[in-house]
C-alpha cells in the first residue's frame, strides 16, 4: 500500500475516536479481565487471589440460578420472540390492508424507555390495580399476584419483553424484500398454498437473517437488566434473579473483584452464545449448498 | 380454508396491535383517575372526571422540569458529540486507504456485540477518576462513547455510497482535506447522520443503569431516574405516578412519529447489509 499523504489528518480525525473507544470500550475490558482476579473494595489495594472469584460464583446457589434464568432469558428472545416476529413479518410482507401502519406502530414499543415499560407492566400486573386481574375477572378467572409469587414472577417478566417484536420484525419484513417476486409466481403456478411458499421460499431466503437475528435476541438476552432490577429486583426468592443484577448488587456492596468476575462471565457467556448458536444454526447451510 | 387462514392473520395483526398500544392506552387513562379505588372499581373505562391535578402532582413533587432539562441536554449533547466523532471516523474510513484500516473497523464493530453492563464498575472508576462523577458531562461522554460503534456502522456505509467523483472535483479545485468532510460529506451524509442521531437520541433519552450508577444527587438526575424515585417515594399514590410515566413517555412518541420512517430505513440499511 502506497503512503497516504493525508496521513497527519487522517491521524488527528481518528484522535477523538481513539480517546472515546480506548476510555469506553478497550481499557473496561481489560479491567474488568483483570481485577476479577483479584479481592478489592474499592479502597484498600487490590490482593491478587487467581480463580478464587470464580470458585466463589460458581458455587453459589443464587448466581447460578441467575445463569439459568439469564439463558432462559436468551432462549426465549431467540426461540420465541424471533417465530413471532418472524409470522407478523411474513404477514405484512403480503402486503394487507393498512401495514405501514401497523408497522409503524408494532414498532413503537421498542423506542419507549425499558425504565417506563418496566414500570407500565408493573402496574398492569399489580393484583389490585393493574388490568391484568381486571380482565381476567371479566371471563371468571380469579386473579393472581403475578410477580409476587416464584411460580409466576419469571414468565411475567420475561412476557412483557418477548411480546414487544418490532425491533426483530422490521429487520425481518426488510430481508423478505430482497426476495425476487417472481420466485412467488412461478410457485402459484405450480400451485403452491401460501403457507408452503412461505415456508419453501421465504424462510429459507431468509436463513441468514433470521440467524442474525436470533443471536442478537439471545444476546440482549444474556445482559438484560433493567425490567427485573424494576420489577421484581430479583425476587421473590430469588427467582427473577439474573447475572446483571448479581453484578450490581456485588458492586453495591463493595465486592468489586466479584462483581467483575460476574462481568467476566457475562462477556464469556454472551460470547459462547453466540458463537454456538451461529455455528449451529448454519450447520443446515452446508447441507443445503450441497443439494444445489 | 383460504377464508380460515385469512381469519387467522387478521387476529394475529391484532393481537400485536393490542399489545403495543392497549398498555399505553390504559396508562394513559389510569394517569387521568380520580385515585386508587377509581383504579379498581373502573379498570377499563375513561376517567369519571379528568384529573389533569395528577400531571401537577407529578411535575412538582418529583421535580419533572429539571430532570426533563436534565434529560435534554445530556440526549442532545450526546446525539452532538456522538456524530462530530462518527462521522470524522467514517469520514476516514469511508474514504481513505491507510494501514491498519481492516483491524480499526473490526474492532469498533466487536463493540456492538460487548455487554455493556459488564462495565459497570470500570465506567464508575474512569468517571471519578476524570473528576466528572454525579455530572451531566459523565452521562454525555458516556451515552456518546457507546453509541460509537453502531454510528460508525451506519455512517460508513452510507458514506460508502456516495459517489467519489464529487470529491475528486473539489479536490482538483483546491479544496482541503478537512473542506472536502465539512463541505461535502457531511452536507452529503444529512440523512445517514439523521438516523445515526436518532438511534443515539432514544438511547441516551431512555438510558438507566449507567445515569443509576454515575449520579447521586438531583442537580444530575435524569427523567429516567426520576419516575424510578417518583414511584419509590410515592409507592401509594398510583394515578400521579402514572401522570409521571406518560410523561417520560411522551417525548419518545413524539421524535418516533417525526422520524420514524428514518429510524425503520435505518434499520432496514442495516440489515440488509448485515
Amino acid at each position: 500500500m502506497k503512503k497516504n499523504k493525508n496521513i497527519k489528518m487522517i491521524l488527528l480525525f481518528l484522535v477523538p475516536v481513539a480517546f472515546l473507544y480506548i476510555s469506553f470500550f478497550i481499557y473496561p475490558l481489560a479491567f474488568v479481565l483483570g481485577t476479577s482476579l483479584t479481592e478489592w473494595n474499592g479502597i484498600s489495594a487490590m490482593k491478587f487471589i487467581g480463580l478464587g472469584n470464580y470458585k466463589k460464583l460458581l458455587t453459589d446457589g443464587t448466581f447460578l440460578l441467575s445463569i439459568k434464568n439469564n439463558i432462559i432469558w436468551a432462549l426465549s428472545g431467540g426461540f420465541i420472540q424471533i417465530p413471532l416476529a418472524t409470522m407478523v413479518a411474513l404477514i405484512l410482507a403480503r402486503k394487507p390492508r393498512g401495514w405501514k401502519t401497523l408497522r409503524t406502530i408494532y414498532f413503537l414499543p421498542n423506542i419507549i424507555s425499558a425504565v417506563a415499560i418496566a414500570m407500565m407492566w408493573k402496574a398492569i400486573y399489580n393484583p389490585m390495580y393493574g388490568f391484568l386481574n381486571a380482565f381476567l375477572n371479566l371471563f371468571g378467572i380469579e386473579g393472581h399476584n403475578w410477580l409476587g409469587e416464584t411460580a409466576t414472577a419469571l414468565p411475567a417478566v420475561i412476557a412483557q419483553t418477548v411480546l414487544y417484536i418490532g425491533y426483530f420484525m422490521v429487520i425481518i419484513f426488510a430481508a423478505t424484500t430482497t426476495i425476487p417476486k417472481s420466485f412467488y409466481e412461478a410457485a402459484e403456478i405450480d400451485g403452491c398454498t401460501t403457507l408452503q411458499q412461505e415456508w419453501y421460499i421465504t424462510l429459507p431466503m431468509i436463513r441468514g437473517i433470521l440467524v442474525t437475528t436470533i443471536t442478537l435476541a439471545m444476546a440482549y438476552g444474556m445482559r438484560h437488566f433493567e425490567a427485573t432490577f424494576l420489577m421484581t429486583s430479583g425476587g421473590p426468592a430469588h427467582s427473577t434473579s439474573v447475572m446483571g443484577l448479581v453484578l450490581y448488587n456485588k458492586m453495591d456492596a463493595f465486592r468489586l473483584g466479584e462483581a467483575n468476575a460476574t462481568g467476566t462471565i457475562l462477556i464469556l457467556l454472551g460470547t459462547v452464545v453466540i458463537v454456538l448458536i451461529r455455528k449451529l444454526l448454519s450447520r443446515g447451510d452446508a447441507g443445503s449448498d450441497s443439494v444445489q | 380454508m383460504k377464508a380460515l387462514l385469512n381469519t387467522l392473520k387478521w387476529i394475529i395483526l391484532i393481537f400485536f396491535l393490542f399489545v403495543a398500544l392497549y398498555p399505553l392506552i390504559w396508562l394513559l387513562l389510569a394517569s387521568f383517575k380520580t385515585n386508587n379505588l377509581e383504579l379498581q372499581q373502573n379498570p377499563f373505562g375513561f376517567p369519571e372526571k379528568w384529573m389533569f391535578v395528577n400531571y401537577y402532582t407529578a411535575i412538582v413533587k418529583a421535580k419533572l422540569p429539571a430532570l426533563f432539562i436534565h434529560s435534554i441536554i445530556v440526549a442532545f449533547s450526546a446525539v452532538f458529540v456522538n456524530l462530530l466523532v462518527a462521522s470524522m471516523t467514517s469520514f476516514v474510513i469511508s474514504r481513505e486507504e491507510f494501514k491498519g484500516k481492516n483491524v480499526l473497523l473490526t474492532v469498533l464493530a466487536a463493540g456492538i456485540l460487548l455487554p455493556i453492563i459488564s462495565f459497570m464498575v470500570p465506567y464508575f472508576t474512569i468517571i471519578q477518576k476524570m473528576r466528572l462523577y454525579d455530572s451531566l458531562l459523565a452521562l454525555i461522554l458516556v451515552y456518546s462513547a457507546i453509541n460509537i460503534p453502531i454510528s460508525v456502522f451506519l455512517l460508513t456505509s452510507f458514506m460508502d455510497s456516495i459517489p467519489r467523483e464529487l470529491e475528486e472535483a473539489a479536490t482538483i479545485d483546491g479544496a482541503s482535506f478537512v473542506q472536502r468532510f465539512t463541505k461535502i460529506i457531511v452536507p452529503l451524509s444529512q440523512t445517514g447522520l439523521a438516523t445515526a442521531g436518532t438511534f443515539c437520541f432514544i438511547y441516551s433519552w431512555n438510558e438507566f443503569i449507567m445515569a443509576l450508577l454515575l449520579t447521586s444527587s438531583e442537580s444530575s438526575r435524569t427523567l429516567q431516574l426520576g419516575i424510578r424515585f417518583f414511584t419509590s417515594q410515592f409507592v401509594t399514590n398510583y394515578t400521579a405516578m402514572y401522570a409521571a410515566i406518560v410523561i417520560t413517555i411522551v417525548p419518545s412518541i413524539i421524535v418516533y412519529f417525526i422520524f420514524h420512517n428514518k429510524i425503520i430505513s435505518g434499520l432496514t440499511a442495516g440489515a440488509v447489509k448485515g
